[in-house]
């Protein structure tokens, strides 16, 4: 197989084009376990009919562990916001229907989202056990959802063609709370957009009749996750979301 | 860091016991609190009382040492002021305590054979935290001790230092005095893991915290008593003393730096008053922001909706340099103007620190409406409070304590201080634990204290109803007594105007003369309704009363049958009280004493008297009456003393002509009263005579009264005292299930009453008579199925004798069936021409209604359905 274009890389993965497929390819020090969960998750995604790349294998190329999946050509949302900045609200309006597009579907063999924000907290030495405390005791008292959650809902993993819109890496997925979903978005945005963050949140409370303070509730658990990312420059900014106390 | 502190800890720890830092550890601390909470629970009041006041002696005295600790760990509040709280819930709460029984019995009533026993509940866990790490771990520990029971707590992370200390000295304390070791247990490195198995294995928690902790200690499964958040407003109303009002908010809301769940978190002023608090306000060294400060105050204050940590318990003026505003260091409050009530405005959350919001409002309507939206923002359920001349205002406190969705509601009063009790009011309980009822999703809306730990057993010893015997004041009897009776009218009641009901028999063939006669004698104005119908309509019964009511008598004489009695009695209340709802009158009754309906009272406007010119129902002697509602064709059948007649006059004069049919089927309707209010499960010794007697007169004079009429007097005379005193005893030892069948068989078949009574009769008994019933009937005084044995001494009082009860039973019933027979009745509901597929066709709503009578729940057998249905075919077939 020759693999003739970069597509993206990362400290985990290289995304290759190879003819009318992707090809994702672990780093070779990653343990096989990422790529196995990570194409089960995905191929659980696919059950549910929406706009997806459709995986075809897994096999190990090079010593590589490897996911070949349809190549979704087009531009990503991206890329269409940074053109037409006049239009960002329109945007973000569509991003939030393609949201709870995604929250309508069930996936109940999906791992728990909650599981996986108590193991992210747990594991962070930079916080801490008082922090840590009121976090995981956060996190508990939140309802118990099983809506599909994305983990990585931006408008990068969102690619507009001439069949669609699709939405790709769905590494981070799983069941939960859609509001802890809209809440790492709104994460994702702030680091970068704060402007379009509020867009949002503002968007996504109005459609759903939802509380902007039961979305913030989850704002210091999904911080905490980012956290575990260990990127020394979101680091002041994700403490001082990190730093609250629920009233007494 | 982390190794510094253990040791730290260890050091605190009790000696026998390891570190609780790992789950193990907690399992094997949970089983040593249990093991010393099961001798505790053996404990005497003294005992108790002794460890208590020890307990509270300590922590008093450490009440200095345990502040400093918790400011200097916590970096949170006021030393001094954390000095008061500790010395609050060490004095207060044993002052509050001291005399309270918590041990063995605590109630006692003898005569009502009821008494109360405290238990102790077993092992409290116990949430405490950060905002009050010391003082809230004494009362908690205090009231446990009080109650007998073992507490396990677990403190905040952030605080576990000193709440441990705290519970150390009241556990060496108590030990000392005789608490057994180990009574109180602690999570030395606490984890959420550890606190919810905490939680799991205990038996009630007391937790304390913010709401994450809350619900987990209420989604745990056991038991809790859970406090949720404040978000107290305070209204200042232009009625109030202004300076004790400003100066009581600045005393509140910098108490411990604002860290009190109570403590006011916004001051709603009177447009009135606005400046002049405002001023106040100022001059007693608050800080009023200004607009561009007030932004930078919201900014730092509140991350992304919640309570920025950096803030909690702090001065006004470390809060103001962290938003980069300067103050002077002095500065007792922040205070931000500011208009919105929404939860968007983040000066209207709760804010444990010295910042206040501040709102004006144009009147008290608006100030309302402002505190009950911020107690919907965040407060659901904790403290209100509001300032107002008390004397003049009552008002208006009525308004706002309706209004407000708080359970505390403090009426001049600095919250903080106010909401714990016993500090501003002496009837508020004292705790550091405030239930927020429902609305804050509590299990407790009150100060939470001592009871709320106690399992507390009701011994009820059996204890009979008070009964009764109740009969109109005056029955007069005899051949020829009525004039003599109505007498008293003019004589001793001085009456001017009655009212006589008949029915248009009687008063065709003369019986009303003799009364008309006397009445005119006596110069009694009077006036005569003969319209009444055999089963009276409640059409008929309204035109009487229309009748009465224009003609307005203070007497009013019943003279007939049931029916014109029963239909007197209606018109009565009817004209006493026209607006009387006969669905509500009719409602059926467990206990006549426990009705839902109450009936108004009667004899206000007209005396009644029920004059009886047959002898059966005893309706002149009565409560009953039955009315039918000819439009619905529903009847009513009514039952309460207010219908029982002021005076019944029985003269056999009245009853000499009766026909045969009438006596026959009316005399065995009064030997079914008398049996039934024998065998009742209300029968009393003061009915049973009653009826004795007037079963012993239908057997010996019914004969003659039905073959001889009114050629034999005296056998007229004693069935008309039997009807009676027959009345009497039913009037207050009820009926029973024959009657219930009768009144179906009436209403589907129109079968007259009597002979209605008198097919079923005995196979009722038959069937009462059982020693093993599927059933008995409910009542205190009822304690074992002795239906046969009560029909054997009727028996044997009528003279059917033999060796056992069976015997005399059944001869009783062969004396009955030859009565039957003897006066004609026939054998079976056949006999009197009931259609077979009609009476199989309404069987079993028959049964079902005859279940549902109001004379069922007096039978000595409480019947199945499908017992009365057999009881109905056995009946109609006569076998």
């Amino acid at each position: 197989m020759e693999f003739k274009e970069l597509i993206s890389s990362s400290e985990a993965v290289d995304v290759y084009k190879c003819g009318d497929k992707a090809v994702k390819l672990f780093k070779i020090n990653r343990p096989k376990t990422n790529a196995l969960y990570e194409a089960l998750t995905h191929a659980r995604v696919e059950d549910t009919g929406l706009n997806v790349p459709i995986i075809h294998e897994v096999s190990v190329i090079d010593g590589r562990w490897a996911i070949t999946m349809d190549l979704i050509e087009g531009k990503t949302l991206e890329d269409v916001m940074k053109e037409d900045p006049a239009n960002l609200e329109k945007y973000i309006n569509d991003m939030v229907d393609l949201h709870l597009t995604v929250h309508s579907k069930v996936t109940p063999k999906l791992s728990k989202l909650k599981d996986k924000l108590a193991r992210q907290i747990n594991s962070l030495d930079t916080i801490s056990d008082a922090v840590k405390y009121e976090l995981l005791t956060r996190l508990e008292s939140m309802p118990k959802h099983t809506k599909l959650c994305h983990g990585n809902f931006t408008p990068a993993n969102i690619i507009l063609n001439e069949k669609g819109t699709f939405i790709v890496d769905w590494a981070a997925a799983r069941q939960g709370n859609a509001s802890a979903d809209v809440a790492r978005t709104y994460l994702l945005f702030s680091l970068t957009n704060p402007e379009a963050a509020e867009m949002y949140m503002n968007a996504f409370c109005k459609k759903t009749n939802t509380s902007k303070k039961y979305v913030q509730e989850w704002l210091p658990i999904v911080a905490a996750a980012q956290l575990t990312e260990g990127k020394p420059e979101q680091r002041d900014f994700l403490m001082k979301w990190i730093d609250v106390v629920a009233y007494e | 860091m982390a190794k510094k502190e253990q040791a730290a800890v260890a050091a605190t720890a009790p000696a026998a016991t390891g570190i609780v830092d790992n789950m193990d550890a907690l399992l094997a601390k949970i089983s040593e609190v249990r093991a010393a909470q099961q001798i505790f629970a053996t404990y005497s009041q003294e005992q108790v009382d002794k460890i208590f006041r020890a307990a509270a002696m300590a922590a008093n005295k450490q009440r200095i040492p345990l502040a400093k600790m918790a400011v200097e760990e916590t970096g949170m509040g006021v030393v001094e002021d954390k000095v008061i709280k500790n010395h609050y819930a060490a004095e207060y709460i044993y002052n509050a305590y001291k005399n309270t029984k918590t041990c063995g019995v605590i109630e006692e009533d003898l005569s009502g054979g009821m008494k109360k026993i405290a238990e102790p509940i077993g092992v409290v866990a116990a949430v405490i935290p950060t905002t009050n790490p010391t003082s809230t771990a004494i009362f908690k520990t205090l009231i446990s001790l009080k109650t007998r029971n073992g507490i396990i707590i677990s403190p905040h992370p952030r605080a576990k230092k000193s709440t441990i200390a705290a519970a150390k000295v009241v556990l060496d304390a108590a030990v000392a005095a005789g608490a057994p070791a180990g009574i109180i247990g602690w999570i030395d490195i606490p984890s959420l893991e550890m606190t919810n198995e905490l939680m799991r294995s205990a038996d009630i928690i007391l937790a304390t915290g913010g709401p994450g902790m809350v619900k987990a200690a209420y989604s745990s499964g056991k038991p809790a008593l859970g406090v949720g958040a404040g978000n107290t407003p305070a209204i200042i109303d232009d009625s109030a003393d202004i300076v004790m009002a400003v100066n009581s908010i600045i005393h509140s809301k910098t108490f411990d730096n604002g860290m009190i769940c109570a403590s006011e978190q916004s001051v709603i002023l009177l447009d009135k008053i606005y400046n002049k608090a405002k001023k106040e306000f100022v001059d007693r060294g608050c800080y009023i922001l200004k607009p561009d400060e007030t932004e930078k105050v919201r900014k730092t204050i509140l991350i992304n909706g919640s309570l920025n940590a950096k803030i909690v318990g702090q001065t006004a003026h470390t809060i103001a340099s962290l938003a980069g505003v300067e103050v002077p260091e002095t500065t007792k409050i922040l205070i931000g103007e500011v208009e919105s009530v929404d939860i968007e405005e983040e000066f209207a959350h709760e804010k444990l620190s010295p910042v206040l919001a501040m709102y004006r409002a144009k009147d008290f309507d608006d100030a309302v409406a402002k505190a009950e939206r911020l107690i919907a923002d965040g407060g659901y359920g904790h403290t209100s409070s509001l300032y107002v001349d008390t004397v003049t205002g009552q008002d208006k406190i009525a308004k706002f304590s309706e209004t407000m969705k708080t359970c505390r509601i403090l009426i001049n009063t600095p919250s903080s201080q106010g909401g714990i009790g016993d500090l501003y009011n002496f009837r508020l309980a004292p705790s550091l634990t405030l239930g927020c009822g429902s609305w804050g999703g509590n299990s407790v809306s009150e100060n939470v204290g001592v009871k709320h730990l106690l399992n507390v057993k009701t011994v009820a010893e059996r204890r009979e109803n008070m009964l009764w015997f109740r009969t109109p004041e005056k029955v007069y009897f005899k051949k020829g007594c009525m004039p003599v009776a109505l007498a008293e009218l003019k004589s001793v009641m001085h009456k001017k105007k009655a009212f006589i009901v008949t029915d248009s028999f009687l008063y065709k063939n003369g019986y009303v003369a003799p009364i008309e006669q006397k009445l005119d004698e006596m110069g009694i104005q009077h006036t005569c309704f003969y319209d009444v119908a055999p089963d009276p309509t409640l059409g008929c019964a309204m035109r009487g009363a229309e009748a009465m009511r224009s003609f307005e008598p203070d007497v009013i004489i019943a003279l007939g049958g049931g029916s014109a009695m029963d239909a007197g009695k209606i018109m009565w209340v009817l004209y006493e009280h026209p607006d009387a709802n006969f669905e509500d009158m009719a409602m059926d009754f467990m206990d006549i004493r426990k009705r839902v309906y109450e009936y108004p009272e009667m004899g206000t406007k007209a005396y009644f008297i029920a004059i009886p010119t047959s002898s059966g129902t005893g309706s002149e002697v009565t409560p009953f009456a039955i009315i039918t509602d000819e439009k619905s064709g529903v009847k009513y059948p009514l039952a309460d003393y207010q219908l029982l007649p002021n005076m019944a006059i029985v003269d056999t004069d009245n009853m000499m002509s009766q026909p045969k049919g009438l006596t026959s089927a009316s005399g065995i309707d009064v030997l079914t009263h008398a049996l039934e209010a024998y065998v009742s499960i209300m029968a009393s010794d003061y009915t049973d005579g009653l009826a004795l007697k007037a079963m012993k007169n239908v057997f010996d004079y019914l004969p003659s009264a039905y073959e001889n009429g009114a050629k034999d007097p005296k056998a007229r005379q004693k069935m008309a005292d039997a009807a009676c005193m027959a009345g009497m005893a039913f009037a207050n030892a009820f009926l029973g299930l024959n009657h219930s069948m009768a009144h179906k068989l009436g209403a589907f078949h129109h079968l007259a009453h009597g002979l209605a009574n008198a097919v079923l009769l005995t196979n009722v008994m038959r069937y009462n008579a059982s020693e093993t019933p599927t059933k008995m009937g409910t009542f205190p005084q009822y304690e074992y199925p002795h239906a046969l044995a009560r029909y054997a001494e009727c028996a044997r009082y009528c003279g059917f004798t033999g060796k056992t009860d069976e015997e005399c039973f059944e001869k009783l019933l062969a004396g009955i069936e030859d009565l039957k027979k003897k006066v004609g009745v026939k054998e079976s509901i056949q006999a009197y021409g009931v259609d077979e597929k009609y009476f199989l066709d309404t069987l079993d709503d028959m049964v079902e209604q005859a279940f549902n009578d109001q004379c069922t729940g007096a039978n000595p057998r409480y019947p199945l359905m499908k017992e009365i249905k057999e009881l109905y075919l056995k009946s109609y077939y006569g076998k």
